[in-house]
């Protein structure tokens, strides 16, 4: 008996002493984690926590890389901010639409369309694990989100550590070596040669793939959201050297709920301002800075002429 | 259920508190929660497997009393052959089938036959099929040998033969070493218990850190070769050496430090591999378990080096080349067999198996990691496209994009640790996995809360699998 309550009395103190070690040096991390000024983390602190932009773009890296919000905010003479993630997909689109809106109401926002946004990705699950830090302060909203990824997710959220897994080598880095953005945005800079087209005119194949419950959900709620706080919303489909597959599922389901829902989309993937354009882009589905220049100004156009004339009626 | 999932972490002190309940009681009651337990956690994948499994025991269990029963030597050759034809004809079914159909396929078409449309087997492929199949038919052998009574308590046999620490990925122990800890009483003691938890931390290091870190640049880099440079491909080679052995090394110390909670002692499977001089000394600490199951159950039954130079060198070569098959239904394992296998031929006509210093250190640490290419290549075309590549297109090392930067830095400084700490234990004769030369208990416990802490700071807690749950 008395080796059991050795054996036992030992186990509770490092139990104990693990548990201080992670709130000690959680709360350190997490505090550093909150101190960045620039990176990606840094312009999530801000859509999260500051701005109070009017339009706000969402989406993956095409969205990062393809809206300028000063020109943005010249031609449709608000405020806006690019909250755009590169690699990060409709979940987080919607669970950071859900933080912004515990804050703020702003006007618009923009929901930048990648043609596979709805196929099944478990990248796009793993990918969630850049909202844990906000975990704690955010439980209602991202709770329902990351228990599609584990079961067991009030276990793993109780360690501090946990929470900020893997951030320290972003912030060290973007500390010694700041990431220039311009709010938000990120110009990419060079432009494609015809060897670039040739080897990278790809047909998306995407026969194979299957579409995710969870995504059309995501993107369902996505929409719920903006109407019931009375958010304008539009989605928009980046200009883009490769060939979309007509018989895209993702895409045609999204364009289904969209006129279910009323929400507009402007597509420029077949927008022949874009045809050839090789100086506007980057690589054949980024824009350069040239590129994200003229496409800004076209899509601030259109939401002039349908958005804000819609307003205007009202 | 994965060693690296919550699951796991629930069900191991669950099991843990009812097994040592039962310690003033027979064995048999703890061996018969063994068992349960054992089920549970195969069957977690797929309940199916458990059927293979209890079937394999059975078998194994009445051959082996069979074979005692035989006075006559002949009647007990048949009654092996009848274990060893089961077992290797489970595992040639479900793991190699398909394998084989599509190897004949594409040799005939080589040959100018057109076949197409050719059915393959819709087989799932049972997890650590190639682990417990090899440790029961040691006991059939060891039986056969008499190196071993057989047992007829099955309860004990059968949590032998699925104990769950070491289940699906070994290490592969030998029935005469593991199976009479089975049948004695299991002692309970503190030293035990927390070695046992030492080895699990740094397992857990090992897989989450190391590995885990480092498989996003390799992973990155190996499934899209064509993108990449020769400076890209020799670091990602040099991070897989490391992932592999993280990987594998760190489920054996889990596995080892589970069974240590239970009063079990396992082989130790990996000793420092990295710091041989000589690939003969790599396959010496490698994987040790399996090393000397094909030594003892193929090499030497084939005549080991017992015999002319010729013959020797062949039992090398087919050892190697089978050790390579077993590791999976892929040529590119069958040409990594072959490859380890001609290396140790050359080192014997070199008279290099006794070598030693740092330089061999390292070029021995080169051509395993050669070798290790074809091991991780997606088919045999891609690893001699990653060769070719090397020798002809250094270009530029691809350092990663957006995450894949943070994950090779992390990944590098996890290697950093650990070859320091396995310099440590190599050269300064530390006996204890990690020695933190603290003296006082509470602070030696500071410093293990904070290995936990690295782990999961830095750990990669996404859906990986062990490496070598696919064998």
């Amino acid at each position: 008996m008395k080796g059991y309550i050795t054996i036992f009395s030992k186990m509770v103190k490092f139990v104990i002493l693990v548990l201080i070690v992670d709130l000690l040096f959680g709360i350190i991390s997490n505090h550093v984690f909150f101190l960045q000024k620039t990176g990606k983390y840094a312009r999530a602190n801000h859509v999260i926590y500051d701005t109070e932009a009017e339009v706000l773009i969402f989406g993956s890296s095409h969205a990062h890389r393809h809206y300028v919000p000063e020109i943005l905010e010249k031609e449709l003479k608000t405020t806006a901010y690019n909250a755009g993630a590169e690699g990060q997909q409709l979940i987080y689109h919607l669970a950071l639409q859900e933080m912004v809106l515990k804050r703020s109401t702003p006007n618009l926002f923009i929901l930048n369309i990648d043609e596979d946004f709805l196929y099944s990705s478990d990248i796009a699950y793993d990918r969630l694990n850049d909202l844990h830090p906000y975990y704690n302060e955010f439980k209602n909203e991202l709770r329902p989100l990351f228990k599609l990824n584990s079961k067991f997710i009030d276990i793993e959220m109780f360690f501090r550590s946990y929470l900020v897994n893997s951030t320290i080598i972003h912030i060290i880095r973007y500390y010694l070596s700041p990431q220039l953005d311009y709010k938000g945005y990120r110009p990419l800079h060079g432009t494609m040669t015809t060897d670039q087209t040739t080897s990278n005119l790809i047909k998306l194949d995407d026969e194979a793939k299957e579409i995710d419950k969870n995504f059309v959900f995501a993107l369902k709620e996505f929409i719920d959201n903006a109407k019931s706080n009375d958010v304008n919303l539009v989605f928009v489909i980046s200009p883009t050297l490769k060939k979309i597959n007509p018989n895209n599922k993702s895409l045609a389901i999204i364009n289904k709920i969209a006129t279910k829902e009323n929400v507009s989309i402007f597509n420029f993937a077949e927008d022949t301002n874009f045809d050839n354009k090789l100086d506007w882009f980057h690589d054949p589905s980024h824009l350069n800075d040239q590129g994200a220049r003229h496409f800004t100004k076209l899509v601030s156009e259109r939401i002039n002429q349908k958005i804000l004339t819609n307003l205007e009626k009202k | 259920m994965y060693f690296n999932s919550f699951d796991f972490l629930l069900f191991l002190p669950i099991i843990f508190v009812v097994y040592w309940f039962f310690q003033k009681r027979k064995i048999h009651f703890q061996n018969i929660l063994l068992l349960v337990a054992s089920y549970i956690f195969y069957g977690w994948w797929d309940y199916r497997f458990i059927a293979l499994i209890a079937l394999s025991t059975l078998v194994d269990y009445l051959v082996g009393i069979k074979i005692s029963h035989c006075d006559d030597h002949k009647f007990k050759k048949r009654w092996l052959l009848v274990s060893v034809f089961f077992n290797l004809g489970v595992l040639s079914f479900f793991k190699y089938c398909n394998f084989f159909i599509d190897s004949w396929v594409d040799l005939f078409n080589s040959i100018g036959y057109d076949i197409k449309n050719v059915t393959t087997l819709s087989i799932i492929l049972p997890v650590g099929i190639s682990f417990y199949t090899f440790q029961t038919m040691s006991y059939t052998i060891d039986v056969y040998r008499g190196k071993l009574q057989p047992t007829r308590d099955f309860i004990s046999f059968a949590a032998f033969v699925s104990f769950f620490p070491q289940l699906v990925a070994g290490p592969i122990e030998r029935a005469t070493h593991l199976l009479p800890q089975f049948l004695e009483k299991r002692k309970y003691t503190i030293e035990s218990i927390s070695y046992g938890v030492k080895l699990i931390i740094w397992g857990f290091f090992l897989k989450l850190v190391v590995a885990d870190r480092a498989a996003i640049y390799v992973n990155s880099v190996y499934n899209n070769v064509e993108y990449h440079d020769g400076l890209s491909l020799i670091f990602a080679t040099i991070l897989f050496a490391f992932q592999i052995y993280g990987d594998f090394a760190g489920y054996s110390l889990i596995a080892i430090g589970t069974a240590k909670l239970f009063g079990f002692n396992l082989m130790t499977n990996f000793r420092r591999p990295y710091f041989s001089a000589s690939i003969h000394e790599f396959w010496n600490r490698w994987h040790i378990s399996l090393s000397t199951w094909f030594r003892d159950y193929l090499y030497i039954p084939l005549g080991g080096n017992r015999v002319g130079r010729y013959r020797w060198f062949f039992n090398l070569f087919i050892t190697f080349l089978i050790s390579g098959l077993w590791h999976g239904a892929k040529w590119t394992f069958v040409i990594w067999g072959a490859i380890n296998g001609i290396y140790l031929i050359i080192e014997i006509l070199c008279n290099g198996k006794k070598r030693k210093g740092t330089l061999n250190i390292i070029s021995t640490f080169c051509f395993i990691s050669f070798a290790w290419i074809f091991f991780r290549a997606n088919s045999v075309l891609d690893a001699f496209y990653i060769i070719s590549k090397i020798f002809t297109k250094p270009g530029k090392l691809y350092i990663g994009s957006g995450d894949d930067i943070a994950a090779s830095i992390y990944a590098v400084l996890a290697i950093f640790l650990l070859v320091v700490i396995e310099f440590r234990r190599e050269y300064l004769k530390n006996t204890v996995v990690i020695n933190f030369i603290i003296k006082r208990e509470i602070g030696r416990m500071f410093m293990y809360a904070t290995l936990i802490y690295l782990i999961l700071y830095l750990g990669v807690f996404g859906n990986s699998q062990f490496i070598y749950f696919q064998f």
